[in-house]
């Protein structure tokens, strides 16, 4: 398929749009901000016969909270969710994930379904969904199911979502006041790079420096996105101290199943799942104290 | 000297459009009328080419040509010393960058699938991926003379001896990274042939008449049929020094009926096609006396070139000439390779072979200043060459030579004086910041053995404004200020009065190359040179149109006055017109050079240098090693300064390109396959990755250069990294000797140091 043979349609509703997704007998794919979609589309990888743009679907752009969830549209770009004054309040780990991911212009027109449905193991926003429980909400002509996100992905490019599905919505919990979250990335360099290894950390803080309850959430070490779970069971074991930052961080070596490519080695990707933990646990203390 | 322009901060005369975006580079151009031109490149690094089949190819609607090596009226080759490269390869491929066809197409989709089209029938060859490897006898031969293109030799004094009477040696081996040119304009032009078979080739170059040169062979045409322009450039850094595609564009020109064809590499092209910095293997051995004194260096460095020489033998030969640094050691033997391999082809790059051992003596400094425990500028001071002594190369350096004072004024510099308290305050815990210098030199201009010259013209034009004219492009470093500056300076007018060009074989003279930091120095003095021509013609010719005494006419700033009379510029270009004589002046002068070449060398010694001392410092991140430099302090020593404002443009974007360089930057290629693919994993650095900046020039002016400048192109980004280097060890004691210093290596050096103290604990 050359490039100039590809057709591109522009759905004005979300019905419209389930309703392009339902004809069967064609190859189609959706394209929002366009900024893994062109790129594969230029590498060859991605020549659908027909482009499905939603870019303009403003009815799946907001972020809003309703009864016990915040409520994020998937043509959400990365830009609104860092001028979220909501998510900054209440999901700071993902303002935080959001603001690494590219460069400015990146975030100005990746959306937040888009960087899901790539569904990249080193995907930045990713990690901080899962530590803020994401449900994903997904929608064809006749059904429409939600489903955890940990339950999404299958591998590196690889979901449940069936062709004739799209996502319609993002789920999160709120933090609570004495809630609080970090991001760390470790890339090549400081901006515009592909994570080496990055890490979710959201903790509920109880007094002092002990911890009620806490979700971690690694990138870029195994097929998926994956939950740190015997680190996570170790954060409320006592006081948030130097020891016990060390020693959960040392378990993180055994939580992770990196490979090998060209950006670092395993063996690094290993002692990084390990020191980005150690160093957004300081940090969130470091934070917490502050307050 | 009292100037007006010269030595002054004149803004750009380039800088507002190209900071808005208005100006358009050669590859922005459209044309209605106009085919796209693509190049099949090799589908293996080394094969046998048995058979090339394009029936299916120019079949294909919308294409215009398909051209192999049997299309090339000429010389099939290319290349700045030896043309070994073929244009289109017809029996061997070399490289995954060789050109083995070309298609023309009514648009660039065409133009790919033209490509694909194109059947090449390979027989894969053994693949000669590591240059020590080639080297040797088992290693396929690549080039009938076999894999060593060049070699060079230095040796003075007694260097075993000089060994063992020493108190301390240091010994290690250096890597360095195949580094990109990364400039914001890949590869590409335009070329178009007239109805009377002229041709025209818009393509941005270091060397306009080179490249009509290598053109005119390949074609078999008369050079005076080709023109070549060749500026203004979306930079070059030395990556434009070759010829990239200008051989591609006459070709396809030839053959599109007289419609303009364009080619423009997409960025994953340039990677796999255009040079790169030489990798190189540096072994050095470096000894000392207890009082710091070094009595001895040995060298041995091996670059690879890959497939093609390019330029690799003179980066191989002033690799060697400064593997000393601008240090004075009595007993030297030094040696250098230059080999072929099947890993694409290596060139020029700002630096040229310097950058490689420069990372090994400054590093060899710093360890033997810590084993002695001497202040490292200390060290320094006592062992750099003053001008008029002998070099660690063997020759007396009569030219300007500002080693020394850079390193006072590092010594005096607030960086440095505080080094401990801005150590100190490190942003979190697990954070050690280390503060570091290094200093170095490079060779200005050609060596021995290779014609220098210069040459300028200034013409009036009709409006009274000066056209002044250099072959020496633009390519970025700000030239063309510089030259506007000493047109307005010598021609007593406002640089608003000068307009400028450049690298267009038509319109400028032959004035070499924008190579070797020589473009300041040498256009500079061709200007200067050209200047009074064009003073004189003014004053005569006013003496003429008044019929006075040429002593009695006054060049005024924009006017001439003479007996209470004022002629504009405007008059004397219209008397002159009307009289059908020339208002174009032209200088000429030959480049000063030194008199007897070092045997072996490959054309040291230069008969100038330019000198350059950093000081940095880093913070080391250890649960990471990610290294951020966060200040870094410049000291140049270019001469007189010309434009203290483009000064500090050289200095700032060298310092960057010598931080990715030493942290981030390396194209690699496995078994002859490029792992580097484009910008997602080659990484320069970004804003985030700038520190402050800071440049405080020494002027030692250089008689010979146009108002006693030299040049500093290239040294700008040179010391930064063996200081880099020497920062990071002093932040954590960890010592890098492979570069890029990537994060997992400055952590790998981490944990072995902490391995270490844990063995000699026991």
């Amino acid at each position: 398929m050359l490039v100039s043979q590809i057709d591109m349609i522009t759905p004005s509703s979300l019905s419209e749009c389930l309703n392009q997704l339902s004809k069967a007998g064609r190859k189609h794919k959706l394209i929002a901000g366009g900024t893994d979609a062109a790129v594969r589309m230029k590498e060859g990888k991605w020549r659908p016969e027909i482009w499905i743009n939603i870019k303009n679907l403003k009815e799946l752009r907001y972020i809003e909270e309703r009864e016990d969830f915040i409520h994020i549209g998937p043509l959400t770009t990365h830009t609104d969710m860092i001028q979220s004054q909501l998510l900054q309040r209440k999901a700071d780990v993902l303002v935080e994930a959001a603001r690494e991911v590219g460069a400015t212009q990146m975030q100005n027109m990746g959306t937040i379904g888009g960087n899901i449905g790539t569904a990249s193991p080193a995907g930045d926003t990713l990690p901080a969904l899962y530590v803020l429980g994401a449900m994903l909400e997904l929608t064809s002509l006749t059904n429409k199911r939600t489903l955890p996100i940990e339950e999404f992905f299958t591998g590196p490019g690889r979901t449940v979502l069936k062709e004739n599905e799209m996502i319609t919505k993002i789920l999160i919990k709120p933090q609570k006041p004495n809630g609080l979250g970090i991001f760390q990335k470790l890339g090549p360099r400081k901006a515009q790079s592909i994570s080496i290894v990055n890490v979710a950390i959201s903790l509920t803080m109880d007094n002092d420096r002990k911890c009620a309850e806490g979700k971690i959430a690694f990138g870029s070490v195994a097929p998926t996105i994956i939950r740190a779970r015997k680190c996570e069971s170790m954060l409320t074991l006592g006081q948030l101290n130097e020891e016990l930052i060390q020693n959960i961080a040392k378990i993180a070596w055994k939580e992770v199943m990196p490979i090998s490519d060209g950006r670092a080695t395993a063996t690094y990707r290993r002692d990084m799942a390990s020191a980005l933990l150690e160093r957004g646990l300081y940090r969130l203390i470091r934070r917490w104290e502050n307050q | 000297m009292n100037t007006k322009w010269v030595g002054k901060r004149v803004q750009r005369i380039d800088g507002p459009e190209k900071v808005t975006g208005e100006l358009k580079y050669m590859t922005d151009y459209h044309f209605d009328n106009m085919v796209w031109g693509k190049v099949l490149r090799s589908e293996y690094p080394h094969a046998k080419i048995k058979s090339i089949d394009i029936e299916a190819a120019k079949n294909l609607p919308g294409v215009i040509c398909v051209l192999t090596h049997k299309d090339i009226p000429g010389f099939n080759g290319f290349g700045i010393v030896v043309p070994d490269q073929p244009v289109l390869c017809s029996d061997i491929v070399r490289c995954t960058g060789d050109a083995v066809a070309l298609a023309a197409a009514e648009t660039l989709e065409i133009a790919e699938q033209a490509l694909t089209l194109i059947k090449v029938d390979y027989e894969p060859l053994e693949v000669v991926a590591d240059a020590e490897y080639a080297l040797t006898d088992s290693a396929p031969k690549l080039h009938p003379d076999g894999n060593l293109h060049s070699h060079v030799k230095i040796k003075n004094g007694n260097i075993e001896e000089a060994f063992e009477e020493a108190d301390i040696i240091v010994e290690n081996t250096f890597f360095s990274p195949r580094q990109m040119h990364a400039f914001i304009e890949t590869e590409g032009g335009w070329g178009v042939m007239d109805e009377e078979g002229f041709l025209t080739i818009r393509c941005p170059g270091q060397y306009a008449y080179r490249d009509r040169m290598q053109i005119a062979r390949s074609l078999a045409y008369n050079p005076e049929r080709i023109r070549v322009i060749s500026s203004p450039i979306g930079g070059a850094f030395g990556g434009k020094d070759e010829i990239t595609v200008q051989i591609y564009l006459a070709l396809l020109a030839m053959h599109t009926n007289g419609r303009p064809v364009k080619i423009h590499l997409s960025r994953e092209e340039s990677v796999i096609a255009g040079i790169k910095r030489h990798p190189f293997k540096v072994k050095m051995k470096t000894a000392a006396k207890k009082d710091g004194t070094l009595v001895a260096n040995q060298v041995t460095a091996i670059g690879d070139t890959g497939a093609y020489a390019s330029l690799g033998g003179a980066v191989i030969a002033l690799a060697i000439e400064h593997s000393c640094g601008p240090y004075k050691i009595p007993n030297v033997d030094l040696e250098g390779f230059c080999v072929y391999t099947n890993n694409g082809i290596a060139g020029a790059f700002r630096g040229f072979g310097v950058n490689q051992v420069c990372m090994g003596i400054e590093t060899h400094m710093d360890m033997i200043a810590e084993k002695l425990g001497m202040n490292p500028i200390e060290l320094r001071k006592k062992n750099v060459y003053h001008q008029g002594e002998v070099s660690s190369v063997g020759h007396i350096v009569k030219s300007s030579v500002g080693t020394y004072k850079t390193l006072e004024t590092a010594e005096n510099c607030d960086l440095w004086k505080n080094r401990e308290k801005y150590k100190s305050e490190v942003s979190e815990p697990w954070k050690k910041r280390g503060v570091s210098l290094a200093t170095s030199f490079h060779g200005i201009g050609m060596g021995i053995g290779l014609p220098d010259y210069g040459a300028a013209t200034i013409e009036l034009l009709p409006d009274g404004k000066f056209l002044v004219g250099v072959g020496c492009e633009e390519i970025g470093g700000g030239n063309s200020t510089v030259y506007a500056q000493i047109a307005a300076e010598m021609l007593n007018c406002d640089i608003s009065n000068i307009m400028i060009v450049q690298g267009d074989t038509q319109r400028t003279l032959d004035g070499g190359t924008v190579t070797a930091s020589r473009s300041t120095y040498t256009g500079g003095r061709a200007v200067a040179a050209a200047a009074p021509k064009m003073t004189e013609l003014l004053i005569q010719t006013a003496a003429e149109m008044l019929n006075l005494q040429a002593s009695r006419i006054d060049i005024r700033p924009n006017h001439i006055a003479a007996d209470g009379q004022i002629i504009p510029y405007k008059s004397i270009h219209k008397y002159l017109y009307d009289h059908h004589q020339s208002a174009r002046v032209e200088g000429h002068f030959y480049l000063p050079k030194e008199k007897e070449e070092i045997k072996g060398s490959g054309g040291a010694p230069h008969h100038l240098y330019g000198y350059l001392t950093h000081v940095v410092m880093v913070e080391v991140d250890t649960l990471t090693g990610e290294t951020d430099v966060l200040r870094v302090v410049s000291i140049p020593d270019a001469g007189k300064v010309m434009n203290p404002q483009g000064l500090e443009g050289q200095a700032e974007g060298g310092a960057v390109m010598g931080i990715g360089y030493t942290l981030f930057e390396d194209v690699l290629i496995e078994n002859g396959y490029h792992k580097t693919r484009n910008f997602t994993d080659y990484i320069i650095p970004t804003i985030r990755e700038t520190p402050l900046i800071e440049t405080f020039p020494v002027e030692k002016p250089e008689q010979s250069g146009p108002f006693g400048a030299k040049g500093i192109g290239e040294v700008v980004m040179i010391p930064i990294i063996a200081a880099i280097m020497s920062a990071i060890c002093d932040a954590t004691g960890a010592r890098i000797f492979h570069l890029p210093a990537t994060p997992e290596r400055v952590f790998n050096a981490l944990k072995d140091l902490k391995k270490q103290k844990v063995q000699s604990a026991r």
